[in-house]
């Protein structure tokens, strides 16, 4: 079994009369993937919201290696570890490539960052073996708001890789990708997986799902419905029912 | 005639101070604060103060003036860390406000309405210094002092808040350090700034630090071209030596002289915002990297 890296109990969280998220229980481990499956609005980037401090859950835990954070603000839950991308990727668009994901291996907000020329170097380094991995380098001046859909979506996760986090939250990551572009990223998440990165994926497209994910957890309506092998979920016909929009008609 | 150009460099280094610092949240970190002048002014008052109860030592002043605006920046930096875009330029304005009132009323520190008079000429070692050196060292420090900071890490994470602040504190960065030291960083300058001009006029009243006065601060850095180095510089070389321009044209009536000065901002934000919405220097230095 491998180590559990991170764990929610019972999340919930309501938006006035709308029960976002109720009682969501997970676990990631390093090392494997967790897709995040269901219909839009099931509560999934809200499940990441609350994980990561962007926003407050009404009830429940989480916690990353034994550690709690909740009520850690989202720059805190980082520096724990934890990197996120989102759906709109938001990328620092007037700065350059290599300036966004440099940007992500400072995490000092003190005047300057610690450890001088050496720690420089080595941050520098990491940026561009993340521009590297992601096949950016050749683009490392360009600025992000210049840069093609794919290659946002690739710059998004080189300030990932960069950042160094051991618990990635994903979301959406491979939506709008084209097939080859698609095969990079898969090999992206199966690097990282090898060197026992915790990912947690919110993916719509379940040919994705099927080839990268070790688990899948099916939310509806703020709930986990069921949670396992990625066949075994994505076969169930109720589950399909409701992903695909046929939803059951409740007992009056 | 070299006395006015020297009086006019004077004013156009201290504005160019107020304009770059200014520019260091506006451009940098996209925080929209028109309440630079209120710092302006605590920094005027302060430096006043050490010079009329202490001595005319503008190094002094200067420190004062750094303190006390840096120190009170944290009255900016609250309302910026919990609202953003044009809540927090409300927020800013009802500073501004309320700052007038309070330099109007506050008399022990300010002198009121009628200011601060007979501020001592600044000596330095016993010497009578000019203000304009010390004004455009100032400047130049501050302008090399935000190239260091813009290039390097701490303004890529200005630069990185004000275009995904989410995105950001996601990747670690504990936005209200980085928000609060930026302040901190203009305010004092501007309170730099505050200082010499004291010492310049030898007297300071709350004239000086009004909205419209922050409003201007705002123009310049918008029309030279907000999160540039060199733009906040050109846009108050230009709008202050606008209207000394327009003075020695023969066939505009002195008396006319404001009405056509209005008109002539007018006419050129508009025209700049149309052909150059980056501003006079903006587009020069678009898309170069700074890594």
């Amino acid at each position: 079994m491998t180590t559990e890296v991170l764990r929610t109990e019972n999340l919930s969280r309501s938006f006035g009369g709308v029960q976002a998220v109720a009682g969501v229980s997970l676990t990631l481990h390093a090392g494997a993937v967790t897709a995040l499956v269901g219909p839009n609005g099931a509560g999934k980037t809200t499940t990441f919201n609350l994980i990561t401090g962007n926003l407050r859950a009404d009830s429940g835990t989480a916690a990353i290696r034994g550690k709690p954070i909740m009520g850690l603000k989202p720059w805190q839950v980082a520096r724990l570890g934890v990197a996120r991308s989102f759906q709109d990727l938001r990328l620092f668009t007037h700065m350059t490539v290599r300036e966004n994901v440099l940007a992500a291996t400072e995490t000092a907000s003190w005047f300057w960052q610690p450890g001088g020329s050496t720690a420089r170097r080595a941050r520098e380094a990491r940026a561009d073996a993340a521009l590297e991995a992601t096949g950016l380098s050749a683009l490392a001046r360009a600025r992000a708001i210049d840069l093609a859909y794919a290659e946002r979506k690739f710059l998004s996760m080189a300030r990932i890789l960069a950042a160094e986090a051991d618990i990635w939250l994903l979301d959406e990551p491979a939506s709008g990708l084209d097939l080859a572009s698609r095969t990079r990223f898969g090999q992206l998440l199966k690097d990282a997986q090898a060197r026992g990165v915790a990912i947690c994926l919110i993916e719509h497209n379940l040919d994705v799902v099927v080839e990268l994910s070790n688990r899948i957890a099916f939310l509806d309506q703020g709930k986990v419905l069921a949670e396992g092998d990625p066949d075994a979920i994505l076969k169930d016909p109720a589950l399909a029912a409701i992903y695909f929009g046929d939803r059951p008609q409740e007992a009056a | 005639m070299i006395a006015y150009a020297a009086n006019l460099a004077t004013i156009v280094a201290i504005f160019a101070i107020l304009a770059a610092t200014l520019n260091f949240i506006v451009g940098y970190a996209g925080i929209f604060s028109v309440a630079h002048a209120v710092f302006f002014g605590l920094g005027a008052y302060a430096g006043a103060q050490v010079a009329l109860l202490l001595i005319p030592d503008p190094l002094l002043a200067c420190l004062a003036g750094a303190v006390v605006a840096g120190g009170l920046s944290l009255c900016l930096a609250l309302p910026a860390l919990r609202v953003r875009g044009e809540y927090f330029v409300a927020a800013s304005m009802g500073l501004q406000m309320m700052a007038v009132t309070l330099f109007s009323e506050a008399k022990p520190l300010t002198g009121g309405i009628g200011g601060l008079v007979n501020i001592p000429r600044p000596t330095l070692f016993g010497v009578e210094v000019s203000v304009l050196p010390l004004a455009l060292v100032a400047l130049a420090l501050i302008l090399l002092a935000t190239a260091l900071l813009q290039r390097g890490a701490f303004g890529r994470t200005l630069q990185a808040l004000r275009d995904a602040e989410s995105a950001a504190e996601a990747l670690g960065k504990n936005v209200a350090a980085a928000k609060t030291l930026a302040m901190a960083f203009a305010c004092a300058g501007a309170g730099i700034g505050g200082a010499l001009f004291a010492l310049h006029l030898s007297f300071v009243n709350v004239e000086s630090f009004t909205m419209d006065q922050s409003v201007l601060v705002m123009a310049m850095v918008i029309i030279g071209g907000t999160g540039t180095l060199w733009g906040p510089l050109v846009g108050a070389i230009i709008l202050l030596s606008l209207p000394s321009g327009l003075a020695f044209i023969p066939f505009i009536p002195p008396t006319e002289v404001g009405a056509v000065q209005q008109i002539v901002y007018g006419l050129a934000m508009t025209l700049l915002m149309i052909f150059r919405p980056a501003g006079l220097v903006g587009d020069l230095s678009k898309g170069r990297a700074t890594a």
